[in-house]
């Protein structure tokens, strides 16, 4: 999945343009410069770590944006979050670490990055990247120290959010959890970004909306093939999805799943069928400008990622224009970004370990996680705990109810905070029209969770079929080519032989 | 122990080397993945594969038809332009040709943002009409690369020429037939090479002004990262093998040209 952060919006890169430009000069450089060999016992411990771009608090707020938070707690940022750490980690652990960061645009470029030779010791892909790099044995699982609920500098095990942490637990690759290798970073939904001056919300809560001639080259697809290929099953099992029984039944979550990571190849031809009839539908096929058109009407609706929907809302409301999320009622993709340590990187050194163990422990902190929401626009997997409500308290500083508000809703988000919905701790007292808005983008109330499917990964034949249909979908066809067309060029060649005729007997003459 | 001694013929050996790490090596390599399947053994697969697929032969055709429609476009607009220009008297005529090569010197995105600003507000919605717009954005791309070229032949053409040609009682138009045009050949096949191939593969105009629809560029770019490096070397290689097929056609066809009115002008 290609997450473009909340911030700067167009400095992302695309993962074609860089590819392209990488792939020639990098595996030249792989095979003329071997790989350098880090020297660990002398001088601070150097940690690599590679992260998207614009996933980390950068700091230098202006004095006006600190928050306080009704608990207390002031929430500022003076430096990265990464500049941070070090200091931390010399004042906690009397030991000398030092950062080197850098980023990577696509899930596909940091993999292929790792494949040229890249090392680093601690990367935050996606889901499914997880997956692949876990069945490739190339992730190293965190210590049995890091969940040791003991520690009080252990913030990632005290302060991950209960469902979270349970959804790690209950995915496995190979008969081992993603808990044991994966700490969880951000997360959030798919869903349809629309305009209710429109588009009403039952139009937008179904995936169909792609294939609905109402809104005719209005509407936006994502540009990646995991995204679009989620929508085209949603669309294409719609029935069976939204049947009662169905969703009744004991096994709905496990079953679900199944379907919507569906790679026969009989679904996949129907799937490649139906985004062909989709583009011919929607407006564009968008990475990162679907906000921006959104704002400026020249879409009505488009796929949407909840945490870029948040920033499109906030950007519209700034405007005085209305933009809402609705999640689709077949199915949604609940995606995660999570800090995996790589063998390759670490490399069986001990003190580096410790360093990329602390890193995740820091950046999990209660108020660096604020720091990093605050930023990136993101809802963090980090909860909080009983001591430590700083987390909720941020929630009610951003979505809380004025005192004078009349419509007020009890929005019940115990499910992500404790563990059980029903927590009448973590019950919100918000205003009413945040159903449809940045709160329920953020933290999707329960039912919506209820429906969401994670994103497996694909082995590489399902892999490469699903990508070849991608490319089919996306290329043109020499059968589209009009009569005409062919009709020019005959005539167009047929001329250049007279003519070159004419030329060599005028020659001859 | 021998004293060094250094010879002129050194100083080659920067570029010998830049030659090898960037160019021929590169070079191996695209080739090597080309031939190879994922096993890493010989195959022609990937060769058979792109011409036998409606899809990749389609993206051809697409791409082709951008570049020749894109070229043809420049052409026709560019070369009056620089015939006005190189042949009027104007005092400040290098300002008035500055105005037609300053947008080269604005970032080329932002360009193609406001391009799709002022294309939604005529059309309306982008979306109805990719390919016309694609040629509009290659254009406005490319045009100064054609006006250069033609612009700069033409001022060098010999005035006298003109001359002679009328005093032998050509008129204006048998003149420019058969004097002007076939003397400002180099001009139109430099401006035609450096429109013609990278307008075959520069997606990002596509991209930016929402056509969905891949491009050689964007194909090798997908197979890229779909860790599909064979088919997208071999695509690279593809086009690698028209352009030079295309760049050895029109230099014989420069040579010529150039050739046969040299004789016809200089040497009757």
């Amino acid at each position: 999945m290609i997450k473009i952060k909340r911030g700067q919006v167009q400095t992302v890169r695309k993962p074609g343009r860089t590819l392209l430009a990488a792939a020639g000069i990098s595996i030249l450089a792989a095979g003329l410069f071997p790989e350098q060999t880090v020297c660990a016992s002398e001088g601070p411990v150097i940690l690599r770590i590679c992260s998207w771009e614009e996933y980390i608090d950068l700091g230098e707020w202006d004095a006006e944006e600190a928050i306080t938070l009704d608990n207390g707690t002031v929430i500022f940022g003076e430096r990265p979050l990464y500049e941070e750490f070090e200091d931390w980690y010399r004042d906690t652990y009397g030991k000398e670490v030092r950062v080197e960061y850098s980023c990577f645009g696509t899930n596909e470029d940091l993999y292929n990055q790792l494949n040229i030779g890249d090392t680093y010791d601690l990367v935050c892909p996606s889901e499914y990247m997880i997956m692949k790099l876990m069945a490739e044995d190339r992730l190293l699982p965190y210590s049995e120290r890091f969940y040791d609920t003991q520690d009080a500098n252990n913030f990632y095990i005290n302060n991950v959010s209960p469902f979270i942490q349970e959804t790690l637990e209950s995915n496995e690759i190979g008969g081992e959890s993603w808990s044991k290798y994966a700490a969880g970073y951000m997360w959030g939904i798919t869903g349809v970004l629309y305009n209710p001056a429109l588009v009403t919300e039952e139009e937008a809560s179904t995936w169909e909306i792609f294939g609905n001639p109402k809104f005719n080259r209005q509407i936006t697809l994502k540009d990646n093939v995991r995204d679009s290929y989620f929508a085209a099953l949603g669309i294409l099992k719609a029935d069976e999805l939204t049947d009662e029984h169905f969703i009744r039944s004991a096994d709905y979550h496990e079953r679900l799943a199944d379907m919507m990571n569906d790679v026969n190849p009989e679904t996949i031809a129907q799937a490649q069928e139906l985004l062909n009839q989709l583009m011919d539908n929607v407006y564009s096929l968008e990475t990162d400008s679907g906000k921006a058109d959104m704002i400026t009407g020249k879409i009505v609706a488009n796929y949407q990622w909840s945490g870029d929907a948040v920033y499109a809302m906030d950007q519209a409301d700034a405007d005085d224009f209305e933009l809402r999320f609705a999640v689709p009622k077949e199915s949604t993709n609940l995606w995660f970004d999570g800090w995996v340590m790589l063998k390759s990187g670490i490399d069986g050194d001990a003190e580096r370990q410790h360093a990329a163990e602390a890193f995740v422990n820091f950046v999990s902190r209660t108020d660096n996680a604020v720091r990093n929401m605050y930023y990136i626009g993101y809802t963090s997997s980090i909860a909080g705990n009983e001591e430590d409500d700083t987390i909720y308290a941020y929630m009610s500083w951003c979505y809380g109810a004025d005192e004078d508000e009349e419509d007020i809703m009890e929005y019940p988000v115990g499910y992500f905070f404790s563990g059980d919905n029903s927590d009448e701790n973590y019950i919100l007292r918000s205003a009413g029209s945040q159903i449809g808005r940045q709160l329920y983008s953020q933290y999707p109330p329960q039912d919506v969770m209820d429906r969401t499917a994670i994103m497996r990964y694909f082995d590489a034949d399902a892999n490469k079929a699903i990508n070849q249909m991608w490319i089919n979908v996306r290329c043109f066809d020499i059968y589209d080519v009009p009569v005409g067309v062919w009709m020019a060029l005959l005539a167009g060649l047929l001329m250049l032989i007279w003519m070159g005729y004419r030329k060599s007997s005028s020659k001859r003459r | 122990m021998g004293k060094f001694r250094f010879q002129r013929s050194q100083l080659c050996i920067p570029y010998g080397l830049f030659l090898v790490c960037f160019v021929l090596a590169p070079l191996i390599v695209i080739i090597y993945y080309a031939f190879t399947n994922g096993e890493g053994q010989f195959t022609l697969g990937n060769l058979i594969g792109f011409f036998s697929s409606p899809n990749t032969i389609g993206t051809l055709a697409y791409s082709l038809g951008i570049a020749v429609a894109t070229t043809c476009i420049c052409l026709t607009l560019a070369y009056p332009i620089a015939y006005i220009l190189a042949r009027s008297s104007m005092k400040h005529k290098s300002v008035v040709l500055m105005v037609f090569v300053m947008p080269m010197w604005i970032n080329f995105t932002l360009r193609i943002t406001a391009l799709k600003e002022i294309l939604t507000m005529i059309e309306g919605n982008l979306a109805y009409h990719p390919f016309l717009n694609t040629l509009i954005g290659m254009t406005y791309d490319f045009l100064p690369f054609m006006i250069l070229p033609i612009y700069t032949t033409l001022l060098k053409l010999d005035g006298s020429l003109l001359e002679a040609a009328a005093d032998l009682g050509a008129d204006t138009v048998q003149t420019f037939l058969k004097v002007t045009l076939p003397l400002s050949v180099p001009g139109i096949i430099s401006g035609i090479v450096m429109v013609f191939l990278p307008s075959m593969t520069n997606y990002v105009v596509l991209d930016m002004l929402y056509n969905s629809t891949y491009i050689m560029g964007s194909l090798i770019g997908a197979y890229f990262s779909a860790y599909d490096w064979h088919n997208g070397s071999m695509i690279a290689l593809i086009l690698l093998v028209i352009i030079l097929v295309f760049t050895l056609f029109t230099n014989r066809y420069a040579d010529e040209d150039a050739g046969s009115s040299r004789g016809g002008v200089l040497g009757g």
